[in-house]
């Protein structure tokens, strides 16, 4: 097994006297597409917000590549080579597809005040490679038609497959996907699938936090399973069946209300 | 005469308006303390080139510097202030709260100015800049005054320049995604604070640029010519020209500031009640401000997202030489010569994604497109 590229431990994070997360543990080996699931409320999400910055723990460590990401703003964290998206697509509107999926790129450098005033035409030209690429990112997500149209025109399943071009683009270490199949319909839930496989085949790590399980178990090779923001049960998803707390507290749940 | 002195009094607002534009229009900061970094790179313009204060006249400084080096001290001491403004009320205050902060700092810059003698001679103010370099320059009163309008024109043109380069670049396309979604800029990496501050400070520069210009103009300057009313023209007139298009805000400074002004004059001002004309011209702005919201939103020209052109052949051709090969082809201008014709400049919009099912629709989600570019692209009709 390769080392881990994630590495959470005692992870706590309380709101009020609600315990979103508690003592949390657990670990992502470089390469692996973890699944995260749970019943609403479990925690999965205040997980990702932890680990992403956008949240600070009241107790805990979170190891990305051996460094410490407590106490790290989202920014910082986000240039470490981990992206994550949000429930619901977050594409800035009123740009056009092309400059969304751009931005993804990061060249930070380009984009100092400074050097934007003096050597406009050298970054121009660097861009001109990073174009290339962003046209061909936008083929395989079918959205090359659409690249000089404002993002806020795309529909729903557009922007899902937006925010999987930004992903690409950014060519991140580590991708946290929150609820990438919320409201989305079988074919483009097809299309999403292939995605996460593909940035699993160019070796990125992925983490799924999900409540279609069909779709954890299609395209994960291991899942966390959290409830009452603790971690309940971990392993292959065909294990689970027969653990009576997953089961209690998550399929049990699910076949009952069915 | 009169016209020069309208025209210098826009060019100089126009130059403020394209600083204040890259605060509001691109970053989305609704900036109230904005006119006060005109006052005081006016102020300080004063101070610094003038000479030492005649009792009872007070002010600090008193230093008889050139006039151009007093600009530029000036706007160093206002980028200062813009320093510190901003730090506190960009961490972390966002839309109405930071309007407030900023409204409170100019608030309170206004009333130390007015209330402290010392600092710029409270209600008196400062003056005392008239036509510097006339002599030297051997012009007449009126040529100098065409002279200021060219300078300022000219300045104006630089600073548009600059702003439409920073406009199209990678700068100004991040400032624009922060604007749209600080939480998705924030997790691909953007410092948010660090991009909105500098953007601040870089409009604050171009505001201080204009107290300095606004001070030869006037030559003399004090609280009563910094109302925060001044500041609700300039944001109309973004409104109105295209907020987040540099040649926008220009043409809305003109339009809204010239325009205004010469309405206002043909409006009945009876003597008993003068402060009719002004209060007539807040009016109208304000419906004015009402109607664009209300039916162009967008303003007179909208902000220009960046179009991607692929290279290859055809990829240079504007518009209009697009379009004229489309006819000198010889095929009647319309159908498929006219989707070459816009394929080639713009968007081929014509092919639906096939292999994605009908689970994919491969259009918009909303019917016309509303660009300019796009419409103006149609091809003749």
């Amino acid at each position: 097994m390769s080392p881990a590229l994630l590495e959470i431990e005692s992870l706590t994070k309380s709101f009020g006297g609600v315990h979103a997360v508690r003592e949390c543990t657990f670990s992502v080996s470089e390469g692996q597409v973890i699944g995260l699931i749970g019943p609403n409320g479990a925690g999965k999400s205040t997980v990702v917000d932890l680990v992403s910055g956008f949240g600070q723990p009241d107790s805990g460590s979170i190891r990305f590549a051996g460094e410490q990401l407590v106490g790290k703003r989202p920014d910082v964290i986000s240039r470490l080579g981990l992206i994550r998206t949000f429930q619901t697509p977050r594409e800035w509107r009123n740009l056009t597809v092309m400059d969304n999926v751009l931005l993804a790129r990061r060249r930070f450098a380009s984009e100092s005040l400074w050097r934007s005033m003096t050597q406009a035409r050298r970054i121009r030209r660097a861009e001109d490679a990073d174009r290339v690429e962003v046209r061909a990112i936008l083929q395989r997500f079918q959205l090359a038609e659409l690249k000089n149209e404002r993002a806020v025109r795309l529909s729903g399943g557009q922007k899902r497959l937006l925010e999987f071009a930004r992903i690409a683009a950014a060519e991140p270490r580590l991708i946290i996907l929150d609820e990438p199949m919320g409201g989305v319909n079988p074919v483009l839930g097809a299309r999403i699938g292939e995605a996460v496989g593909q940035f699993a085949a160019d070796g990125r790590t992925v983490i799924v936090v999900e409540h279609n399980l069909p779709f954890i178990e299609k395209t994960c090779d291991r899942v966390v399973v959290m409830d009452l923001g603790e971690v309940i049960a971990q392993g292959p998803f065909s294990g689970l069946r027969d653990n009576p707390r997953v089961v209690d507290a998550y399929l049990g749940m699910d076949q009952s209300h069915e | 005469m009169y016209w020069v002195s309208i025209f210098t009094e826009a060019g100089i607002f126009a130059i403020l308006a394209l600083g204040l534009d890259v605060v509001w229009g691109w970053c989305g900061d609704f900036d109230l303390a904005f006119y006060g970094y005109l006052a005081l790179g006016s102020y300080m313009t004063f101070v610094l080139a003038i000479g030492k204060p005649v009792p009872p006249v007070k002010y600090i400084i008193g230093w008889h510097l050139p006039v151009p080096i007093a600009i530029v001290a000036a706007d160093v001491v206002v980028v200062g202030l813009a320093a510190i403004i901003g730090a506190i009320a960009l961490r972390n205050l966002r839309d109405i709260y930071f309007a407030v902060t900023t409204l409170g700092a100019v608030s309170a810059l206004y009333l130390i100015v007015q209330n402290y003698t010392p600092l710029f001679d409270g209600f008196n103010g400062v003056y005392g800049l008239i036509n510097p370099g006339q002599a030297a320059l051997r012009l007449t009163y009126n040529g100098y005054r065409i002279v200021l309008l060219v300078v300022v024109l000219a300045i104006l043109f630089l600073a548009y320049l600059l702003v439409q380069r920073l406009s199209r670049s990678p700068f100004g396309r991040m400032l624009r995604a922060v604007r749209e979604d600080e939480r998705a800029a924030a997790a691909y990496g953007r410092t948010v604070f660090s991009a909105k501050y500098r953007a601040y400070l870089f409009g604050a520069a171009l505001a201080g640029l204009t107290g300095g210009l606004f001070a030869i103009f006037i030559s003399a300057f004090n609280p009563s010519a910094w109302t925060p009313q001044e500041l609700l023209v300039i944001y109309a007139a973004i409104l109105v020209g295209g907020r987040g298009n540099p040649r926008g805000v220009i043409l809305g400074v003109f339009v809204v500031y010239t325009g205004f002004v010469e309405l206002t004059r043909f409006l009945p001002s009876p003597a008993s009640r003068p402060e009719f004309g002004p209060s007539m011209r807040q009016i109208l702005i304000g419906f004015l401000i009402i109607l664009m919201l209300r039916f162009r939103p967008e303003g007179i020209f909208r902000e220009r997202p960046g179009v991607d052109r692929e290279p290859g052949p055809g990829a240079r051709l504007g518009p209009f030489r697009a379009r004229a090969a489309a006819t000198s082809a010889g095929s009647p201008p319309a159908g498929p010569a006219v989707a070459v014709a816009i394929g080639i400049e713009v968007q081929p919009r014509a092919a639906e994604p096939t292999d994605a099912g009908e689970g994919l629709p491969g259009r918009p989600s909303r019917g016309a497109p509303r660009d300019g570019h796009t419409d103006e692209d149609r091809g003749p009709q």
